[in-house]
C-alpha cells in the first residue's frame, strides 16, 4: 500500500484536534466558551518562541503573509461564530454536526480557486468522511 | 421548525458564518502554505487569532473566571491545537489535493469520540457507531 505524503500529518492533525476537541469539553466544564478561547489564544501563543522565523520572515510576500494572517482571523471567527451560535439558542446536538460541513465549503470553492479537481474515488472518499463527522458530532 | 422558520433564528446564520469562515480558514492556510513553511504558518496565524481573543475580552469587559483547571485545559487546549496547526499547514505543503486533505483532517471527532468512550467512561451512541464506520470507510479510500 502506498500512503500519500500527507496522510501521516493527517493523523498528527487527527491526534492533536481530536485531543482538543476532549479538552475541550473539559475546560467547558470548568470555564465559558468565550473564557476558553481566550485562554486556547494563549496557549498558541506559548508555542511562538519555538516557532519564530527571525529575519526570514521578511522574504515571504506581503500576499502571503495576508492570507496566513487571516487564516488566523477566520479560524478564530468560526469559533466565535460557533459559540454564538450556541449561546443564542442552538441545541449542540445540531450545531456541531452542521459546522462540521466546513469542507464542503473547500469541496465546492477548491476546484473554482485552486483549479484542483478530484477523482470520483476521493470524491467518494470526502463523501464518507463528511458523513462520518456529521454522525460523530451527534 | 419548518423550512422558512430555521432563516429566522439567529443560531442558525451564527452557524453559517461559521461554516464559512472555516471553509475560508482552510482555504487561506492552503493558499499561504504553498509559499510560506508550516512553521512560520502557524506564527502568523497566531496573531491573526489574536483580535478575536481581545474582543471577546472587551465583551467580557476583562471578567474570566478564576478556575484553575479550566485555564489549564484551555490552555493545553491551545498548544494541542497549534501543534495540530502545524501538521495541517504540512500537509498542504505536501501539495496533495486541498478538498482530501481538508476532509480528511476533518475527522478529528474520532479521537475525541475515542477518548470519550475510554478516559470520560461515555457510551456511543448507534449514529455515532455508523460515523466510525465511515470514518474507516474514507481512510481506505484516501490511503489508496
Amino acid at each position: 500500500m502506498h500512503l500519500p505524503p500527507w496522510f501521516w500529518l493527517a493523523a498528527v492533525v487527527l491526534i492533536s484536534w481530536g485531543i482538543v476537541g476532549l479538552l475541550q469539553k473539559l475546560s467547558t466544564n470548568h470555564i465559558s466558551a468565550e473564557s476558553s478561547l481566550i485562554w486556547l489564544v494563549v496557549g498558541f501563543f506559548l508555542l511562538q518562541p519555538l516557532l519564530y522565523p527571525g529575519q526570514a520572515l521578511w522574504t515571504y510576500s506581503a500576499r502571503s503573509l495576508t492570507w496566513a494572517l487571516l487564516s488566523g482571523v477566520f479560524n478564530a471567527l468560526g469559533a466565535w461564530a460557533l459559540f454564538a451560535a450556541m449561546r443564542s439558542g442552538g441545541k449542540a446536538s445540531i450545531v456541531s454536526p452542521f459546522t462540521a460541513l466546513y469542507p464542503l465549503v473547500v469541496v465546492l470553492i477548491a476546484p473554482l480557486l485552486l483549479h484542483e479537481s478530484i477523482s470520483l474515488l476521493q470524491g467518494l472518499g470526502v463523501v464518507c468522511a463528511l458523513t462520518a463527522v456529521v454522525l460523530l458530532s451527534t | 421548525m419548518s423550512t422558512l422558520a430555521i432563516f429566522k433564528v439567529k443560531w442558525f446564520w451564527y452557524s453559517i458564518l461559521c461554516v464559512l469562515s472555516w471553509g475560508a480558514w482552510a482555504l487561506l492556510s492552503k493558499i499561504g502554505s504553498n509559499e510560506i513553511p508550516a512553521p512560520t504558518m502557524q506564527f502568523i496565524f497566531t496573531f491573526g487569532t489574536l483580535p478575536v481573543a481581545l474582543a471577546l475580552l472587551v465583551g467580557r469587559r476583562f471578567q474570566l473566571e478564576k478556575s484553575p483547571q479550566g485555564i489549564f485545559y484551555a490552555v493545553a487546549n491551545g498548544v494541542l491545537s497549534g501543534i495540530g496547526g502545524l501538521a495541517f499547514f504540512a500537509a498542504f505543503r505536501t501539495g496533495g489535493n486541498t478538498s482530501v486533505i481538508t476532509a480528511a483532517t476533518s475527522l478529528y471527532p474520532i479521537i475525541t469520540v475515542a477518548l470519550a468512550v475510554t478516559i470520560l467512561r461515555e457510551r456511543l451512541t448507534w449514529l455515532q457507531i455508523a460515523g466510525l464506520g465511515f470514518a474507516a470507510a474514507a481512510f481506505i479510500i484516501f490511503s489508496f
